[in-house]
């Protein structure tokens, strides 16, 4: 076993060497050198496996962010370089990936990958690290019971609170105005039961009456059941707890029996480029909450969808839009404190992100003690065969119909 | 307890879906009879025929049951050759247990050359009829709906009449019931299966067409049908055409119905009840057939 033996020391040895020459480096170095040298960012992406597709997105948001911040002169002076490594969607990858990156890559800033699943785990090493964590993706709740004091959820609100415009809309009608009975349909996933049981909670509290409540599992393919026990209901309104093709399918199978509410709410699907086509261009009156859209007029978004058109050659979605916020939070940050780099400068970066408020593409951000975002989602409508914002009245394109005319 | 209007719509939902899983199940049950082989890949294709009812709706612009003019020979053709070439070369001591593999391996690549293809977005048939529908006691049926419930009733009634009714069905049944008498009586079975399997084949263009004009396809849809459509099967009584459209109804039926008290999660374990309970207390089935007796 003696080379076993003689290996395992080793490895520390030859990695406390390295680091020790790093921090001679950088250290002896002196403030010319550093002028010079690129922000290297880290981060861990799902490229390949069941989040590639999202990942991507997430990735092309990253590039556009460095490529606006370098052509605008760098950070501090300094050009911003971005480390991208694949993670494969897995849990385990993703740890691998962030010791990497903070420990031998010694990359200056590190920000989040993609999902809840993977931004748990990488957040746990980045707060082992004592390393400021933005992150794009992650608006599970269980994101902020872990006690990370370090992690920051770059987007406008969490799931629960996708619809807090929209409650507090129909809460304010008059009382005989105001939808009475509510029929929910969800998918069995956190986040679009999330959404759905967010505006639940909160209109029940205001005393409107649950008919139907109905959860299905991800792979239901045959809505016409649920849907005719929402229309037997005659609920004055319709909220859809959904992803992309189980609204599509609910919202046909509603249509189909000629359900007709006052007001229709359905998760992540009406925002998706292909719905209108899918249901067949009956969307009249449909709510959405989201998250981002290209026509919000925040200041930086026009530069983002101008620049981000011209370097991909199509208009950014919400992946990339959360990708490029994290980005402008960081940003902001590191602006804000005048370093980039491990160690003390990490903590003033967190203390900088939690006591102030950044200017984003998705509007003004500010979080809580667990890193949660204090907003809500914008609230958009299908109007005359367009989505449009319609809620809060700061941003809105057009103004809310309600009740919806007939689909 | 339910309204009466629901009642009615549920049973109404409930037999055109039945309808559907029937058509479904159909081919399955027929190579089961045919050749003892376990056919995994049976939806991998019903999902192939979706997509190119979709491709030429979306591309040529032509009506969606248009594309069985195309795919209907194509699927028997494609039945008899992966018969042939494939199916029939593997081992008879080894057949079921190696028809799994191999059916599993061919459904991998269907769904490949799918995602390949067409990428993994969701994709519906849009139609001008896509949302109609007519009433019916203050029930709604979807004319969509009503069309896979046609489509099923025509293929599964024109398999009924070739079976029944001509040479090459009654050789078809003779090799299923009992193939080695069906030889000595100078029956060709090697060539009988080859076309029975082109036939159970056909049946997924049809049902892919009928499935891709009120769903959402995308190319791992199958693996969401294979379990069902094996438990129809089974319940069916394994080769028994009549015997799995009856399990396909009664179960289609029961999904529809049991969603209203139990919610969609629990209505779906009928399948599988149904499955269980078929092979503790009554293995060969309970609508006729008697193959699963051997096993």
């Amino acid at each position: 076993m003696p080379s076993i033996f003689r290996r395992t020391h080793w490895a520390p040895a030859l990695g406390v060497t390295f680091l020790l020459t790093l921090g001679a480096c950088s250290g002896g170095g002196g403030g010319g050198e550093s002028a010079d040298d690129p922000i290297t960012v880290g981060i861990s992406l799902p490229l390949t496996g069941d989040f590639s597709e999202p990942g991507k997105g997430v990735q092309q948001g990253y590039e556009a962010w460095a490529k606006i911040v370098n052509d605008r002169g760098g950070l501090l002076g300094r050009k911003v370089e971005l480390k991208i490594l694949d993670d494969q969607s897995s849990a385990d990858r993703v740890v691998a990936d962030y010791e990497q990156l903070i420990g031998s890559d010694q990359v200056d800033l590190v920000v989040g990958p993609f999902s809840t699943r993977l931004v748990v785990p990488a957040g746990r090493v980045a707060s082992e690290y004592g390393m400021l964590f933005v992150e794009p993706a992650g608006a599970a709740n269980e994101v902020f019971t872990q006690g990370f004091k370090n992690l920051f959820y770059a987007a406008p609100a969490v799931a629960q609170d996708h619809y807090n415009h929209l409650a507090t809309y129909i809460l304010a009608l008059p009382a005989d105005q105001r939808p009475k009975t509510v029929a929910y349909a969800a998918m069995d996933d956190p986040f679009a039961q999330g959404t759905a049981y967010g505006l639940k909670a909160k209109l029940e509290a205001g005393g409107i009456k649950t008919v139907v409540d109905e959860v299905y599992p991800p792979n239901t393919t045959d809505f016409g059941s649920i849907a005719a026990k929402i229309a037997a209901s005659k609920a004055d309104m319709v909220v859809g707890g959904s992803q992309y093709q189980d609204g599509v399918n609910l919202i046909v199978a509603l249509q189909q029996l000629r359900y007709q509410p006052k007001m229709a709410a359905f998760s992540t699907a009406p925002t998706e480029p292909e719905f209108a086509k899918a249901i067949g261009n009956k969307t009249e009156g449909i709510l959405s909450p989201t998250g981002y859209s290209q026509d919000a007029p925040y200041p930086s978004n026009k530069e983002f969808v101008e620049k981000y058109t011209a370097q991909f050659g199509k208009a950014p979605e919400e992946d990339q839009a959360n990708a490029y916020t994290t980005g402008q939070v960081v940003e902001a940050a590191v602006t804000a404190a005048g370093c980039a780099e491990q160690g003390e400068c990490q903590q003033k970066l967190i203390d900088w992100v939690h006591a102030n408020k950044v200017e984003t593409v998705v509007g003004p951000l500010t979080w809580d003690a667990t890193g949660k975002p204090q907003g809500a989602h914008m609230i958009q409508q299908w109007i005359g065969g367009e989505i449009k914002i319609v809620l809060p009245d700061a941003t809105k394109e057009a103004a809310l119909l309600y009740p919806k005319p007939a689909w | 307890m339910p309204s009466g209007g629901l009642l009615l719509q549920s049973i109404i939902l409930g037999l055109l879906l039945g309808g559907l899983y029937a058509l479904l199940a159909a081919g399955l049950t027929l190579y089961f009879g045919i050749m003892r082989v376990v056919m995994i890949a049976h939806s991998a294709f019903l999902i192939l025929a979706a997509y190119l009812a979709w491709w030429s709706n979306e591309r040529l612009g032509v009506d969606p049951l248009l594309s069985l003019l195309v795919t209907v020979p194509l699927f028997f053709g494609a039945g008899v050759l992966l018969q042939r070439m494939l199916l029939s070369r593997l081992r008879a001591a080894t057949l079921t247990m190696m028809s799994v593999l191999l059916t599993f391996a061919i459904a991998l690549i269907i769904e490949g050359l799918l995602g390949y293809a067409f990428s993994g977005t969701q994709r519906r048939i849009q139609l001008g009829y896509g949302s109609a529908s007519f009433g019916l006691f203050g029930a709604r049926i979807a004319v969509v709906k009503l069309i896979a419930f046609g489509l099923a009733v025509l293929a599964l009634g024109s398999l009924y009449l070739l079976m029944k009714r001509t040479s090459f069905g009654w050789a078809l049944r003779a090799t299923i019931q009992h193939q080695d008498a069906a030889r000595l009586v100078g029956i060709d079975t090697e060539r009988i299966a080859g076309f029975g399997f082109g036939l159970g084949l056909a049946t997924a263009a049809v049902g892919g067409t009928a499935l891709s004009l009120d769903t959402t396809i995308y190319p791992s849809l199958h693996w969401h049908w294979i379990g069902p459509l094996m438990a129809i099967i089974v319940v069916g009584g394994l080769g028994s055409v009549p015997g799995a459209a009856a399990a396909a109804m009664l179960l289609g039926l029961g999904q529809s119905l049991l969603q209203i008290p139990m919610g969609t999660t629990w209505a779906q374990t009928v399948f599988y009840v149904a499955l269980f309970a078929t092979l503790a207390f009554r293995p060969q089935g309970f609508f006729g057939g008697r193959l699963a007796q051997r096993f």
